[in-house]
């Protein structure tokens, strides 16, 4: 049986709320602060190292509903960027040398103009990510997605919490391994996962409860055997990211009594090597409206880049925003608990 | 009345050092390399950590084996089949045991 539930937008729950969010994570007795940590391992303020990933958000709708999701996104959300901000994000581009552009969402895939911004991004030479939930590539409308990603050598990262069928269902909805499996094995037909450049496929899993995965080499080598075995599904690398105490994996967090131990964990369990590999230090994240955030974490919370840095892709200004500190709270100790967790993965 | 099994004990585990250092700190070493990766694999070490665990009654070191297999990826799945492989073998053992009983009625019974 499902387990997932409206965006709390719908519900019109306080925890909709990013300030709500982060007073919930205020509250909590931490026997240290971020902040502090990162003093002690002589990292702060944190810095950008080099900006070398745009991530683009273009909207939040999405055609799931998953328990975890930090973006609280679902099909009543509104928020989708428009053809004149993409058109900003491009034109950032055009001036720097970011070399990679980072389209999630949401189902990044619903925003109507997902494929022109994907062409041009292409078009300016850059490498593009789509961080894809699978089941989208499954619904009428999107089925001849995989074959357009191919045709513009996009790499595809896409979510699969578990290669157990009950696991994923329960965090992300009835029904949905199955539909990702027949996707996968769509993609795998012309050529993603098999080594080939240009048909990078890349896995992400997210534990299915209130714990961190300790090893991501054996859980790739885990995957590859069950999902191989099973379904003769094979992929590029996996990545295990942790579940951030945001949006809808906060609301089960408070609601399954999980979310005291769950912080107290991650911050034991800070790692100063995890912390200097932190994605905000090579990315910068792009809001729906064009607003810059230091990561799509500190985008949900509300949490712009810091004052004095642009903090509009229409203003956009590489140099200024390598110069920038970054934007740090409670939230972050998901980002450095043991091997690290970011959107690509291990970072430590 | 307190309980003797508290799941907040754990945390106070290494308390115990305290009463003798030597000792404990020969265990632990100990204990550490057994527990390293070898010919086997850090998976097939938990499995044996959770199946000792449930062998022994220990809510402590189910706890923490059940926590460090779903810091690995298993799942309540995996462990049932661990549960099953262990309970299965501890049946085999209770009847293995019935031998000793069979052994006497053939040595004196008619
Ligand atoms: S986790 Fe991804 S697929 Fe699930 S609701 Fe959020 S954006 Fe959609
Ligand atoms: S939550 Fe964002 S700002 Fe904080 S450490 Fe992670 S990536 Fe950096």
């Amino acid at each position: 049986m499902t387990m997932t539930l409206p965006t709390l937008a719908s519900r019109r729950l306080p925890l909709a709320m990013a300030s709500e969010q982060r007073a919930t994570l205020r509250r909590l007795p931490l026997a240290r602060e971020f902040d502090q940590r990162l003093a002690d391992a002589g990292l702060a303020p944190m810095r950008p190292t080099r900006i070398e990933v745009m991530q683009v958000n273009v909207g939040r709708v999405c055609n799931q509903t998953c328990r975890h999701c930090h973006v609280d996104a679902g099909p009543d959300r509104r928020e989708v960027m428009s053809r004149d901000t993409m058109q900003l994000c491009l034109d950032a581009l055009a001036k720097s040398d970011i070399g990679t552009v980072d389209v999630t969402g949401g189902a990044p895939e619903m925003n109507p103009h997902f494929r022109w911004f994907v062409r041009e991004v292409r078009a300016l030479g850059r490498h593009v990510m789509d961080r894809c939930n699978l089941t989208i590539l499954e619904t009428p409308s999107h089925r001849d997605l995989p074959a357009f990603f191919a045709e513009h050598n996009v790499e595809v990262v896409c979510s699969l919490p578990h290669y157990l069928g009950a696991r994923t269902d329960r965090q992300r909805g009835d029904g949905v391994y199955e539909t990702s499996i027949r996707a996968l094995k769509r993609l795998n037909a012309l050529g993603y996962g098999s080594g080939v450049a240009g048909r990078r496929l890349v896995l992400v899993a997210n534990p299915v409860g209130a714990f961190t995965i300790s090893d991501q080499g054996l859980m790739e080598a885990e995957f590859r055997k069950a999902l191989g075995e099973r379904h003769g599904v094979v992929f590029d690398q996996l990545y295990c990211l942790t579940n951030m105490p945001i949006s809808r994996y906060l609301e089960w967090l408070v609601e399954s009594k999980n979310l005291a131990p769950y912080m107290e964990a991650l911050a034991n369990a800070f790692n100063p090597a995890a912390a200097a590999g932190a994605m905000c230090r090579n990315t910068v994240s792009v809001g729906w409206d064009g607003a810059l955030y230091d990561c799509d974490f500190n985008q949900m919370l509300d949490m712009p880049v810091a004052q004095g840095a642009p903090r509009h892709v229409r203003d956009f200004d590489l140099a200024a925003l390598t110069a920038r500190a970054i934007e740090t709270d409670r939230h972050c100790f998901g980002c450095t608990a043991g091997e690290g967790s970011s959107c690509g993965g291990a970072t430590a | 009345m307190a309980a003797y099994f508290d799941d907040e004990d754990l945390a106070h585990f290494g308390e115990l050092e305290k009463h003798h250092p030597e000792l404990w700190a020969l265990w632990s070493k100990y204990y550490g390399k057994a527990f390293e990766e070898g010919l086997l694999t850090k998976r097939e070490k938990i499995l044996i950590g959770f199946a000792v665990a449930l062998c022994e009654k220990c809510p402590y070191c189910i706890h923490s084996y059940t926590a460090q297999a779903q810091s690995i990826g298993l799942t309540m799945e995996h462990l049932a089949e661990a549960g099953h492989a262990t309970a299965s073998l501890r049946a085999g053992i209770t009847m293995a045991h019935a031998l000793v009983a069979h052994n006497i009625d053939k040595k004196t019974g008619m």
